[in-house]
């Protein structure tokens, strides 16, 4: 019994992981810049769909796709922040709304336009294509290799933002904007930068999840929902709010599919509802 | 025809109605006279050809999103039999307008372009539907659209053995295998398998549903031994099977059935495979695994000797018919047909069929006229039964095989049964 808990356990941590860095880079965004990025979900959408071209490009290697896409999602960033977001951060948040969600139309059909309506599927690297024992069971190699991912991304943002120059100007920067402007930040760069990362970590999240699931158009829309839930009880702004929602969502889908199979997707909702209700600023959020 | 009035008298008694119907009568002879000779709309026409002109037929699938590739092989099957038709003269002389549109397998989205189709665009027929879900939903309110619907691929056998059996909702009609295929055939090819201990992984609607339970009966009639140790049912959208393969694989199964589908299906079985799940469990069954959307989908990542089926599958039966749809098919789209395709081409050809013997575009007499219609159609001989509307062949199920012929996976070692030997039949008492 405790096998198969423990077994369940690793099965729920490889799914939070996969979510966790869609989840880190709305967090992020949403605690520096102050926008909700409704169009997140299809930054990951993007980041898996350059991801495969580069990978059918340069003969199937995936570790091409796996660098290059992301890079790919800090460029489209860029040109999202700068030349879109910056001109309404001053207007009334339904315009971000509006925008947001303009962009999430445009790169479904954008998506649907260049590699077609159809799903499409990408091999697992060779290094990665085998099972690993777990508890006696085999277990995805790919699947232990995004645990480790999200684990590393999650100890590299820690150290990013607690322990550089450059993070203790974004926590001052998330704290107080027009002070941070006063003492000499850059802020519109500052804010450019951290869309960047984000995109850059929602490319990550695609490029994992490329070898273990098939891509179609409109694989954005499902992930934002859940990386909402996971930010709504982590907190926004929160990273490690995020990390630890991610990681309960995982569990909540690898432990209710076995034990509560007809409630298993309320679960996260009625997670979700009970922070709302109790800690509307969620598990480690900042009260506003 | 009477005229009233024969002295001056009389003529100034006529009364309004009388001498409308007289003028009116003059001038329908004359514009008939005339529009035999020359080119004149379609009222003086409808004298000569016997129905509207174009015969209008919109069709809705799944054109986006995982299960995408259903709705563009559905659109290109039925283009390929308009072409074809409207290219030999149309149908009593009419051309077809054809109109698809992308239902994104919602009910809503269905209805709102169904009641677009007939109240907006003036569709004679409709044909289509992927989803289960939605075909339940649009066929009962067919009553209320009155135009025939003929559903080409929703699988769920509820649509012929209630709508249109118990309920009597007629204009509803189905081109394509139920999922008798999949449960019934099913059962009758797993019968032979030495597993005793049969699990599943299944899409969390209707079609799901209903096929699980439809594949335990008829399978444990037939061997009594076997036990279904798991079941995992999981939400439309579901992109991780990881903890339903968990839930499953815990329970040591030697057997899997999945009625999963399209880009799912392939996400399915791909992880089934990471997962290890095909050096443990020898028999996996698929009823939808032999569809061309997942075999090329997965392509070289198929494992061989996995068991699926289709609603058609493009090389049975081997004869003259199939070969010149299939290169008719190949020829126009540079691909080969799905169950879709095939299903589409047919439900257009059964129109055809139905519009020339009715010689009417009348509901109560296409109705009349489709009612036990024989269509020799790609898949093979095949009628439409008379109380419930359901088309019956024959598909095979067959085991996976790299081929060097084509560039996806075919079915070899095809197992096919005469369709009325695992097909319910009213009045549906039986099983279900």
């Amino acid at each position: 019994m405790g096998e198969r808990l423990l077994y369940l356990a690793v099965v729920g941590l490889s799914e939070g992981m996969a979510l966790w860095l869609v989840a880190a880079g709305l967090s992020l965004t949403f605690g520096v810049l102050r926008v909700v990025n409704f169009a997140h979900g299809s930054l990951y959408m993007l980041g898996a769909y350059l991801a495969f071209h580069f990978i059918r490009l340069f003969g199937g290697n995936y570790w091409i796709g796996f660098a290059l896409g992301p890079i790919a999602l800090a460029v489209v960033g860029y040109v999202m922040e700068r030349f879109f977001f910056r001109r309404i951060y001053r207007l009334d948040d339904s315009f971000q709304l509006l925008l947001t969600f303009a962009f999430v139309l445009i790169f479904d059909d954008l998506v649907k336009f260049i590699w077609g309506p159809v799903h499409q599927s990408v091999p697992t690297p060779p290094i990665l294509s085998g099972a690993i024992m777990v508890v006696g069971r085999p277990f995805p190699a790919f699947g232990l290799f995004i645990i480790v991912v999200g684990t590393a991304a999650g100890f590299a943002l820690w150290y990013l933002i607690e322990r550089t120059g450059w993070g203790a100007l974004v926590q001052a920067t998330a704290t107080d904007r027009e002070m941070a402007s006063v003492v000499g930040v850059n802020v519109p760069r500052l804010y450019t930068g951290v869309f960047m990362f984000g995109a850059w970590l929602a490319g990550l999240g695609g490029v994992l999840a490329v070898p273990m699931r098939s891509l179609a158009p409109g694989m954005g829309e499902s992930i934002i929902i859940e990386a909402f839930v996971v930010v709504v009880i982590g907190g926004l702004g929160s990273l490690r709010g995020a990390f630890i929602g991610a990681v309960l969502l995982g569990m909540f889908h690898a432990f209710g599919v076995t034990y509560l199979p007809v409630f298993e997707l309320a679960l996260a909702y009625v997670t979700m509802a009970i922070v709302l209700i109790i800690r509307p600023w969620g598990m480690f959020g900042v009260r506003e | 025809m009477k005229k009233k009035g024969g002295d001056g008298r009389r003529l100034s008694g006529l009364n309004r109605r009388e001498f409308l119907k007289a003028s009116a009568g003059a001038l329908g002879v004359g514009a008939a006279l005339i529009g035999g000779g020359i080119g004149f709309p379609a009222i003086a026409r409808a004298a000569k050809g016997k129905v509207k002109n174009p015969i209008k037929i919109a069709c809705q699938g799944v054109a986006s999103g995982p299960l995408g590739n259903n709705g563009d092989f559905m659109n290109k099957g039925a283009l390929l039999a308009v072409e074809e038709i409207n290219g030999k003269g149309g149908i009593l002389g009419s051309k077809i307008e054809f109109n698809f549109r992308d239902d994104e397998s919602k009910v809503d989205v269905a209805i709102k372009n169904a009641r677009y189709f007939v109240d907006t665009w003036d569709a004679d027929f409709l044909i289509g539907i992927d989803s289960s879900g939605v075909a339940l939903a649009l066929g009962q309110i067919m009553p209320d659209l009155n135009r025939i619907l003929i559903v080409t691929h929703g699988s769920t056998n509820k649509y012929n053995e209630e709508i249109v059996f118990k309920k009597g909702i007629k204009q509803c009609f189905r081109s394509s295998v139920p999922l008798y295929q999949d449960a019934c055939a099913g059962a009758l090819v797993a019968k032979d398998f030495p597993a005793k201990q049969w699990a599943a992984i299944l899409p969390d609607y209707e079609y799901g549903h209903t096929s699980w339970k439809l594949f335990k009966q008829t399978l444990k009639t037939l061997r009594p031994d076997v036990e279904f140790v798991a079941d995992s049912f999981a939400k439309s959208g579901t992109v991780d099977f990881s903890s339903h393969i968990a839930k499953v694989m815990g329970a040591n199964p030697e057997a899997i059935f999945s009625v999963e589908w399209g880009g799912e299906l392939v996400t399915l079985i791909k992880q089934c495979q990471l997962f290890e799940v095909y050096k443990k469990v020898k028999y996996w069954m698929a009823g939808m695994g032999g569809a061309m959307d997942v075999l090329q989908g997965l392509g070289r990542e198929y494992p061989e000797g996995l068991w699926g089926t289709t609603r058609y599958w493009f090389l049975y039966p081997d004869n003259p018919k199939n070969k010149a749809f299939v290169d008719a098919y190949h020829k126009r789209w540079n691909n080969y047909p799905s169950h879709n395709s095939e299903s589409a081409y047919t439900a257009v050809h059964m129109i055809k069929q139905a519009v020339e013997k009715a010689q009417t575009l009348e509901i109560k007499e296409l109705i009349a006229a489709m009612e036990g219609m024989q269509i020799d159609r790609p898949a093979g001989p095949c009628y439409i039964r008379k109380e419930d509307h359901q088309a019956v062949y024959s598909v095979p199920w067959g085991q996976i095989k790299h081929d060097p012929k084509y560039p996806f996976p075919i079915l070899t070692n095809l197992k096919v049964f005469p369709a009325e030997k695992y097909y319910l039949h009213p009045p549906f008492t039986q099983a279900g």
